[in-house]
C-alpha cells in the first residue's frame, strides 16, 4: 500500500493539542477492539458500551500523561482493564471478579451456534485474571510485556495465568472441537 | 531437549525469538506428544477465534466541550504558528478598526493627496472670485466717487462761469451805461456852445 493513513501518533499529537476531531478518528480505530474486550470481560453489552465511553473519555483527559505514543494500545487497554475491574468489584464485592456470561443474554446477543455458546461458556469458567489474559493474547494479540503493563503484574504472572487458562480451555473445548471436526 | 524444558505454549503464542524457535522445532520433529499438544492448542485457539467481534451498539464520539478543551490561551501558547497568526490577526484588526473609526468624510490616507489638490483648487477659485468681486466693487466705488467729484467740479465750474458771466455782463453794462452817459454829456456840451 503506497499511501499510509495518518499514524496513531499523529492523531495523538493533535488530540493532545485539543483537536477533538483527531481524537474521534483515534476512537473510531480502537472502539471495536476496546468494546469487544470489555464485552467478553463483563459479559454485558450495556455495561461494555458505558465502560467504552468512560475509557475513551478518561484516555482523552489523560492523554498528556502518555509518554510514548507507540505504547498507546497497551495504555488504552490498561485503562479499559481497570475500568472493567472497577465495575466488577462494585458488582461483586465479595471478591469473585469472574463475570460469567449470562445465559439469557448470550443466546440473545451472540450468534446462536453451538461452538459460540461453548466458547462463551468456557471463557466464563475462567476467573477474571485468566480470562483477561486470554482476551489480551488470543483476541488482541498483545505481547507478554504489554500484557504485564496492562495487567500491572510481572511477565511471569502473565504467563502463569495464560498457560493455566489455555489448559482449562483445552479441556473444556475438547468435546466441542472434536464434534466440530466430525 | 526434554518436553519439560520446551516452552511449547510460548512457541505456540509466537513469543519466542527466532533463535529460540529452532530448538523447539527440532524437538517437535522428534516428539509425538508435543506435536499432539501443539495441535490441541491450535484447535483451541481456532475455537476461541470463532467468537466473532461485535460492533458497538453505537459509535463513540466526542464533541468539542469547553470543559475538556484546553483554555484558549493554552492552545495559543502551545502553538507557535497559531501565536504568529494571532498576532498578525490582532494587528490587522487594529488597522481595520483604526480605518473605520475615523470621522465620516475624512479622507483616507490613500486619497489624501488628490483631495488636498482639489481643495486647494477650490479655495483658489473662491479666493479669486472674492478678489475679483472686491476689485470690481472697489473699481465701482472709485468710479462713483470720481463721477460724483467730476459732477460736483463741473457744477462748481459752471456756477463760477455763470457768476463770471453775470459779473462780466454787469461790468459791460455799466461800461456802456457810463459811455452812454459820457456821450450824452458831450452831446449836450456841443449843442450848448455857440457857433464861433
Amino acid at each position: 500500500m503506497i499511501f499510509r493513513e495518518v499514524e496513531d501518533r499523529d492523531l495523538i499529537a493533535k488530540a493532545r493539542r485539543g483537536n477533538v476531531d483527531a481524537y474521534n478518528v483515534l476512537v473510531s480505530r480502537w472502539e471495536r477492539r476496546v468494546f469487544n474486550y470489555l464485552l467478553r470481560l463483563v459479559a454485558n453489552r450495556e455495561d461494555a458500551l458505558d465502560l467504552s465511553q468512560d475509557v475513551f473519555l478518561k484516555a482523552y483527559q489523560n492523554l498528556r500523561k502518555l509518554g510514548d505514543p507507540a505504547k498507546f494500545p497497551a495504555w488504552l487497554f490498561r485503562i479499559a482493564h481497570n475500568e472493567a475491574y472497577s465495575l466488577l468489584r462494585k458488582n461483586r464485592p465479595e471478591g469473585e471478579l469472574a463475570a460469567e456470561p449470562r445465559a439469557g443474554e448470550s443466546s440473545a446477543r451472540l450468534f446462536p451456534m453451538e461452538l459460540t455458546l461453548a466458547v462463551e461458556s468456557a471463557l466464563g469458567k475462567l476467573n477474571g485474571d485468566q480470562r483477561a489474559a486470554v482476551l489480551l493474547k488470543i483476541y488482541q494479540g498483545f505481547k507478554f510485556e504489554e500484557m504485564a503493563e496492562i495487567l500491572d503484574c510481572p511477565v511471569s504472572t502473565v504467563k502463569s495465568r495464560l498457560y493455566t487458562a489455555l489448559d482449562l480451555l483445552k479441556q473444556t473445548l475438547a468435546p466441542v472441537n472434536m464434534g466440530g471436526a466430525q | 531437549m526434554s518436553c519439560s524444558s520446551v516452552d511449547l505454549k510460548a512457541y505456540f503464542l509466537g513469543e519466542l525469538a527466532s533463535g529460540e524457535r529452532a530448538p523447539v522445532e527440532k524437538h517437535l520433529d522428534a516428539c509425538q506428544n508435543c506435536r499432539e499438544e501443539l495441535e490441541r492448542l491450535s484447535v483451541t485457539r481456532a475455537a476461541l477465534l470463532s467468537l466473532e467481534d461485535q460492533a458497538p451498539p453505537q459509535r463513540i464520539a466526542f464533541v468539542s466541550d469547553k470543559v475538556f478543551e484546553p483554555r484558549w490561551w493554552q492552545t495559543i501558547w502551545r502553538s507557535g504558528p497559531v501565536m504568529g497568526f494571532a498576532s498578525a490577526g490582532v494587528l490587522a484588526v487594529a488597522i481595520l478598526v483604526h480605518a473605520f473609526a475615523r470621522p465620516a468624510g475624512a479622507p483616507s490616507v490613500s486619497t489624501a493627496g488628490v483631495d488636498t489638490a482639489q481643495i486647494e483648487q477650490r479655495i483658489e477659485r473662491q479666493v479669486d472670485a472674492r478678489l475679483d468681486a472686491a476689485v470690481a466693487k472697489a473699481v465701482a466705488d472709485t468710479a462713483g466717487r470720481q463721477s460724483a467729484e467730476f459732477a460736483r467740479t463741473l457744477q462748481a465750474a459752471e456756477q463760477r462761469l455763470d457768476s463770471q458771466h453775470h459779473a462780466d455782463l454787469a461790468q459791460i453794462t455799466r461800461y456802456y451805461e457810463l459811455k452812454m452817459g459820457r456821450l450824452m454829456v458831450a452831446s449836450n456840451s456841443v449843442e450848448a456852445r455857440p457857433a464861433q
